[in-house]
């Protein structure tokens, strides 16, 4: 059972950590790739046409950021299913079910 | 005035990552997300409209999140399980709390909260005899022999507190009111635009028996899955801005790595006691706000 709930502490541990260092260095390199087109005191909030590879970049680094707690409870469900716990499994998705519904409850 | 004239203006990266670091640091330090800090900044001091603001405000409390929880899962801070229950119940408080912002006032409520949060951080500054330094009443540690063998017993948590030098090991109590204040955590942060942490870590260490650092840690896991879904709908209306948003989440996540050594290291009392100033603060904010005085 102990060793269930290292595993589990283990993975989400790797996971948010690996989440964040990809998105991370996304938005570092999306950063310096700006930097080195606009220079440090032409920087607006609006993209401009030379700055989109930038934006790019960057955008992708925080789209990988937000999926990253998702991915995450989708991590936990599995590993509640390889220890076979039926009430976290049920848990799990839940909280899984209950973020999708709230997400398309805000969309439309 | 639109958006896109409102967007008009230089920014100034340094400013934004330091914003960012602030809220990393404090953040993670007492599980409350940063965006008390992060907002006030973008709107106040930097001059950003309230969505651009709020939109990169949740985004940077995901990085806070996601790099606290990290840290704090690998060294068994984090109860998952609890974390993930008590999840059930915060969400569908937070949809909730959405589909209510036409029908409640919002300067009441923020006043009645107001109240709430000055209550409870006398409680957590003043009220010392109630929890011990590692944070658990008396008849609240267990040894894993009597665990029993139920939710509360799968619920039941320990890890190695460098400050004390010892492992803490505690069970959870009072669930159903753990779940209500998690309902009600989910509800006001869509009413008021703020995280759970402030009433999530306050009920989880006061009422349900988590030490202050477990509570810490399992509020900064909650938050990163909450906040991910006003994140993402942020993202889909177009209000978070790459530009605005990179500096700021290079800064947090400095910040976030620092906040979480200084939980690690840090005693129980002195978290609580920084924890309650905080609170007083943001009451004060909070009747500010009300007499729209911000």
């Amino acid at each position: 059972m102990k060793s269930d709930e290292s595993r589990l502490n283990n993975r989400l541990s790797l996971g948010f950590k690996l989440g964040i260092a990809v998105s991370l260095a996304l938005v570092i390199i999306g950063l310096i790739i700006l930097l080195s087109i606009s220079g440090a005191k032409n920087i607006q909030p609006l993209v401009r046409l030379e700055q989109i590879p930038a934006a790019i970049v960057i955008s992708v680094g925080i789209l990988i950021l937000l999926l990253t707690p998702i991915i995450q409870v989708i991590v936990a469900i599995v590993l509640f299913s390889k220890a076979r716990n039926k009430l976290f499994i049920g848990i799990s998705v839940a909280v899984f079910c209950f973020a999708a519904i709230s997400l398309v409850i805000a969309l439309i | 005035m639109t958006l896109l004239n409102e967007l008009n203006f230089g920014l100034n990266l340094w400013a934004l990552g330091g914003t960012g670091l602030v809220a990393g640091l404090l953040g993670s330090a007492l599980g409350i997300g940063g965006g008390p800090i992060i907002v006030p900044m973008l709107t106040l001091a930097l001059r950003l409209p309230i969505q651009v603001a709020i939109g990169s405000s949740l985004v940077a409390i995901v990085a806070n999140a996601c790099t606290a929880t990290g840290m704090y899962t690998k060294a068994r801070l984090t109860n998952v399980k609890l974390g993930l229950l008590l999840e059930t119940a915060t969400i569908p408080g937070a949809i909730i709390g959405g589909l209510a912002v036409a029908f409640i006032a919002p300067s009441i409520l923020s006043a009645l909260f107001g109240l709430v949060l000055l209550y409870v951080a006398y409680t957590m500054v003043v009220r010392r005899h109630l929890i011990s330094e590692d944070g658990l009443s008396a008849d609240n540690s267990f040894t894993p022999d009597n665990t029993p063998n139920s939710l509360s017993g799968s619920l039941a948590n320990s890890y190695y507190d460098q400050n004390l030098g010892k492992v803490v090991t505690y069970k959870v109590t009072h669930m159903p009111a753990g779940l209500g204040a998690g309902f009600f955590a989910g509800v006001l942060s869509s009413l008021l635009g703020i995280g759970g942490g402030v009433i999530k870590v306050p009920v989880m260490h006061l009422v349900m028996g988590l030490p202050m650092k477990a509570a810490i840690a399992t509020s900064a896991f909650m938050i990163a899955i909450t906040t991910t879904v006003g994140a993402l709908i942020y993202h889909y209306y177009g209000y978070i801005y790459p530009f605005i948003v990179a500096p700021l989440v290079i800064g947090v996540v400095i910040g976030a790595r620092v906040g979480v050594e200084l939980t690690q290291r840090a005693g129980g009392i002195l978290l609580r006691r920084i924890f309650g100033v905080f609170l007083f603060l943001v009451a004060l904010l909070m009747f500010l706000k009300t007499a729209n005085l911000i």
